[in-house]
């Protein structure tokens, strides 16, 4: 019962809108109405690879910035890093619109706007203060004494951190990139307010303008909903074990 | 194993740089590395965390609107904005809404995600890969969501349907402002439920099942031994889920402006619709700016509220 609408959105993205609306309920659809999926895959294509060229370069830059921190904060210990935790903690607390206006403003007097590097430095502040509460986490079970091992044999501190630590930390790492991926993929409130050029829309953006003054096309919309939902879908999937040893790590410690 | 044990002495640890550079005298070393270390991820909480969030603290004591915008003055005006703010009768209704959808929202997550929690302690095949299944309401994008429930619940959709067949009229969920904060609510929770459950789950897990085992040989039974075991142990994990659903609850925006755009007749309209609203169409930044703090205030304060009522 938890899952229908999930049901309702996969059958229903292959049903004409008259069966999907119709008088009486139908759990399957008649016949199975493939345009809807070939006629929403070519509108969206283009913003397809927006989404993805926005979430990948988001889910990188966030690892490169945060996996050395997240250790350096953990484990060599600057002055300092109480207060930025704390402060990473307090950012979760924010509304988006506490970041949203400042960054249009200040991104429409630097010409950011309306460029999709503008809209991943937006996505990365939600990604990173995420990215570096879930890291440090793992960070914390990392075995420190193969880095100090390696130290004494000579290595420096970024060989020591490149061979040894990123290495062991693999599994946050990936767990931590895939939800930096998925975080941008599913943005609508920054793209909404920095991105108005139509070629350069992500696609949730895509899919919310769907509904205009003229009604909704559901032959259009349900199948983009199911395609937004494709990444998320199979990443729970392929890593149901990682996701809830990492979320209950972030959340609790 | 406390990280402290670990620090490496001074004399291993060689800055980066430092070995590249002349060796400098002993006494002078200073180890950089921890900050060579943290440096970008500093600069990018100064450039794009820290700055934004004072701008917006700033900019709420601002007159920020079209005007001076364009001009880029933008003068001081002291308190104007938070007196226009808490002048409106739709900003008290949004506050109720967002009090109102975030209390709804979290008692049902949690009610479900905690049965759901029992329900997994036992195993059975497949586990975890319904496990994974339930989870996808919470990591898919909302927007997903969104248009899923704007389906469900359209007029001639699959709620009426159901209504219909039971014989009872069908609402015109969406369109009608009574109607339409269930509607909301319900998503919402669709949404956040996953979450609530993972983390009892979880919580549940790490509950030594010999304490159970001890329970059952005393003669509880099961509903008892919930509600003496469970519950009490799981005191901690509750405290933090209920902590973060309020956080994140009160935030919610996605779901509620792609379903009904606060509408109709502000009936779902919350807090972060209405402070988007006033910021983007109405270009009212300053004020935008000081409903956005007075909601950083509010979840301040919901917050301290459940600290009271868990001491208790």
């Amino acid at each position: 019962m938890l899952l229908s609408p999930f049901y309702w959105v996969l059958v229903g993205s292959f049903m004409t809108p008259a069966e999907l609306f119709g008088g009486h309920m139908s759990l399957w659809p008649k016949h199975f109405a493939f345009e809807n999926w070939s006629v929403a895959l070519s509108r969206l294509w283009p913003h397809i690879q927006n989404s993805l060229l926005v979430s990948a370069v988001a889910s990188i830059g966030t690892l490169l910035v945060t996996a050395p921190a997240a250790y350096g904060i953990v484990w060599r210990k600057p002055l300092g890093r109480q207060t930025l935790m704390a402060f990473m903690l307090m950012t979760q607390m924010l509304p988006a619109i506490v970041f949203v206006i400042p960054l249009f403003i200040v991104f429409t007097k630097i010409n950011l706007v309306n460029t999709l590097a503008g809209l991943i430095l937006a996505d990365m502040t939600f990604t990173i203060p995420f990215a570096l509460i879930m890291l440090s986490a793992y960070m914390k079970d990392l075995p420190y004494e193969l880095v100090e091992a390696a130290l004494v044999d000579g290595a420096g501190q970024l060989r020591a951190f490149l061979m040894i630590v990123l290495p062991m930390t693999l599994p946050g790492l990936i767990t931590v990139g895939v939800f930096s991926f998925l975080i941008p993929w599913g943005d609508l409130i920054f793209a909404l307010s920095l991105i108005t050029d139509a070629s350069l829309q992500p696609l949730t953006l895509e899919l919310y303008k769907a509904f205009g003054q003229y009604g909704v096309d559901w032959g259009f919309l349900l199948p983009g909903s199911v395609l937004t939902a494709i990444p998320a879908v199979i990443f729970v999937i392929a890593a149901s074990r990682f996701i809830v040893a990492g979320v209950t790590r972030g959340a609790i410690k | 194993m406390s990280p402290n044990a670990n620090t490496p002495a001074k004399k291993e640890a060689k800055a980066v740089v430092a070995e590249q550079s002349r060796p400098t005298p002993r006494k002078a070393r200073f180890d950089t590395s921890p900050y060579l270390f943290i440096l970008p991820f500093v600069l990018f909480c100064l450039a794009l965390l820290l700055y934004p969030v004072v701008y917006s603290l700033t900019l709420s004591f601002r007159q920020a609107t079209v005007d001076t915008f364009v001009s880029g003055d933008m003068p001081f005006n002291g308190l104007t904005q938070y007196q226009a703010a808490v002048a409106d009768p739709v900003f008290w209704r949004a506050v109720v809404n967002t009090v109102l959808f975030a209390f709804f929202s979290i008692l049902f997550q949690f009610s479900i995600g905690f049965l759901l929690a029992l329900l997994f302690q036992v195993d059975f095949p497949l586990k975890n890969f319904c496990l994974a299944l339930l989870l996808i309401p919470w990591v898919s994008p909302v927007l997903t969501a969104a248009n899923i429930f704007k389906g469900l619940f359209n007029e001639i959709g699959p709620v009426n349907q159901i209504l219909h067949l039971m014989g009872l009229g069908s609402v015109p969920w969406l369109a009608d402002p009574v109607y339409a904060f269930p509607a909301t609510i319900v998503a919402n929770i669709w949404i956040g439920f996953p979450f609530n459950f993972i983390l009892l789950y979880a919580g549940m897990r790490s509950i030594p099942i010999e304490v159970y085992e001890a329970a059952k040989i005393d003669g509880a039974r099961f509903w008892k031994r919930v509600a003496f075991i469970t519950l009490p142990m799981l005191k901690p994990v509750s405290v933090a889920v209920l902590t973060l659903g309020t956080i994140y609850t009160v935030k919610v925006f996605d779901l509620v402006f792609i379903m009904t755009g606060g509408g109709p007749a502000n009936g779902t309209q919350l807090l972060s619709t209405y402070a988007y609203q006033v910021g983007f169409s109405i270009l009212n930044f300053g004020e935008a700016a000081a409903i956005a703090t007075l909601m950083v205030l509010l979840v301040l304060l919901l917050n301290l509220v459940q600290l009271i009522l868990q001491r208790r």
